[in-house]
């Protein structure tokens, strides 16, 4: 199993670890409720370095990736990020991916739903490493910064002028110094960037940053919270509904694909598939049933027949009920409808518009500070 | 590795009178609304490529301000409903304008 090399200090700081496909990740650490007041109140810390991380030249990039994902990143400028996937031969979802132009470089962080070793192999096969691709994962950390006051956190460590990063960026800052990454993104609907730093820097980095979300009201968290977190802010999670489903277009990904792209990996049988339409989609959904019931896997009913089944759920502390998504037939896949959860008579289930909930930090604008 | 097919469930179920109606109310707007927005914003997709829960600003289709500008004028334009300049929650997504766009109609009492 590859583990993150700051394994010690997660754990000398309270991480309970799991493994995803073989590498390790932390589950958590002050428990859900206490690590989504972080989050959505304050800051959060999260080791990210179980993603895969990848560099190539510039001038092999646009030709390389191009080829592989699905977004476009010929249109990816200095800078800027890229929000795509990466899909089998068969159109089927590997990875969710940032695709950054760090300038001399293009940089590729993916959150993947297979092994290390299967993503190499992947990429062998696809000759991206004897076109430039490398794998960056083992010499670096990833760590994730997401909250109401993540900003404050990143503006605290790196300077005034990570304030006037857009949304999906690339920034080189100096930590103790070395050339750290900077990355504004994010996925729970709050302010959120990704640290990249060498290895050997790690440690301190982390230090730092756990220091300053400290004082900023949150904490280390574990991945478990970000995929409650997802959810709610209707982020694309490629280890709940992505992992179950993987159709991209079922999904509602069709954003990310440059469907005027001659190629990427698995484009014949997207292409193919977007031809024929859909016959499912997956859209949001809410009860005030409990976990033993509103949970993955469980069927919703209409006029006393299965309809659709759950492919993530959690509970919202802001609702105050469970929340989820649900893969519908097309002609039923509409928001404001009552069907009922587990059998014909069992309680109420309702389709709902996505995202439920208004992010404290959509109220924020931190280009007038 | 298993996944869900994108085939029909190959199975029959009710749609009552009320739930019809309610889908037919709601798909006439998205389908006007993702019309008017894919040709004001140029936009390089079909309307069935767009999911309603998708993010239009930030993450998602990543709209700037002055898309969502456009967005609030495309809006009044084809629904005749206002959307306040304070009120940015409800540009979350389509549905959430859609649901804006419902709301607004009823108290107006239009016709559902």
């Amino acid at each position: 199993m590859r583990v993150s090399s700051l394994h010690d200090k997660l754990a000398a700081n309270g991480a309970v670890f799991g493994g995803r496909y073989g590498i390790e990740v932390v589950s958590g650490v002050a428990g859900l409720s206490t690590e989504y007041g972080y989050i959505r109140n304050g800051a959060g810390l999260t080791d990210f370095s179980f993603m895969q991380m990848y560099s190539i030249p510039e001038d092999a990039a646009v030709t390389v990736l191009d080829e592989l994902f699905a977004g476009n990143i010929a249109r990816v400028r200095f800078g800027r990020m890229l929000h795509t996937f990466l899909a089998d031969d068969d159109g089927h979802l590997i990875a969710d991916c940032y695709i950054a132009n760090n300038d001399e470089e293009f940089i590729i962080v993916c959150e993947s739903i297979v092994s290390d070793t299967a993503l190499h192999e992947f990429f062998e096969r696809k000759g991206a490493f004897k076109a430039g691709l490398k794998d960056i994962t083992g010499e670096h950390v990833l760590l994730s910064v997401d909250g109401y006051q993540a900003w404050a956190v990143i503006k605290e460590r790196f300077g005034v002028d990570t304030l006037g990063l857009p949304y999906l960026s690339i920034e080189v800052y100096q930590f103790n110094g070395v050339d750290v990454r900077l990355f504004r993104a994010g996925k729970t609907s709050e302010f959120g960037y990704l640290v990249m730093a060498p290895k050997e820097a790690g440690e301190g980095l982390f230090d730092a940053l756990l220091a300053s979300v400290r004082k900023h009201g949150g904490g280390l968290c574990g991945v478990s919270v970000h995929n409650d977190l997802r959810l709610e802010g209707r982020f694309f999670n490629i280890h709940a509904e992505g992992l179950s489903v993987r159709d991209p277009l079922c999904l509602g990904l069709q954003w990310m694909i440059d469907f005027d792209k001659e190629k990427f990996s698995g484009k014949e049988a997207v292409d193919k598939r977007r031809e024929a339409g859909l016959a499912k989609k997956i859209i949001g959904i809410r009860s005030n049933a409990g976990p033993e019931l509103f949970s993955v896997g469980s069927e919703i009913y209409n006029s006393g027949r299965p309809v659709a089944t759950i492919e993530a759920a959690c509970y919202s502390p802001t609702l105050d009920c469970r929340v989820g998504l649900a893969l519908f037939p097309v002609d039923i896949a509409y928001s404001g409808l009552v069907f009922r959860l587990g059998s014909a008579d069992g309680p109420a289930v309702a389709t709902i518009s996505m995202p439920p909930i208004m992010p404290r930090s959509l109220t924020v604008k931190l280009d007038e500070m | 590795m298993d996944y869900k097919e994108n085939i029909s469930m190959n199975q029959e179920y009710v749609i009552d009178g009320e739930m019809r109606k309610t889908i037919e109310n709601r798909k006439a707007i998205i389908d006007t609304f993702k019309q008017e927005l894919i040709s004001r914003l140029n936009l390089p997709y079909k309307p069935q490529d767009l999911h309603e829960d998708i993010s239009l600003l930030g993450a998602g289709l990543g709209l700037d301000s002055l898309d969502a500008l456009e967005i609030v004028v495309c809006v009044e334009n084809s629904f005749g409903v206002k959307i306040p300049d304070s009120n940015i929650s409800v540009l979350r997504s389509i549905n959430t304008i859609v649901d804006f766009v419902i709301s607004e109609k009823a108290q107006k009492g239009e016709q559902q």
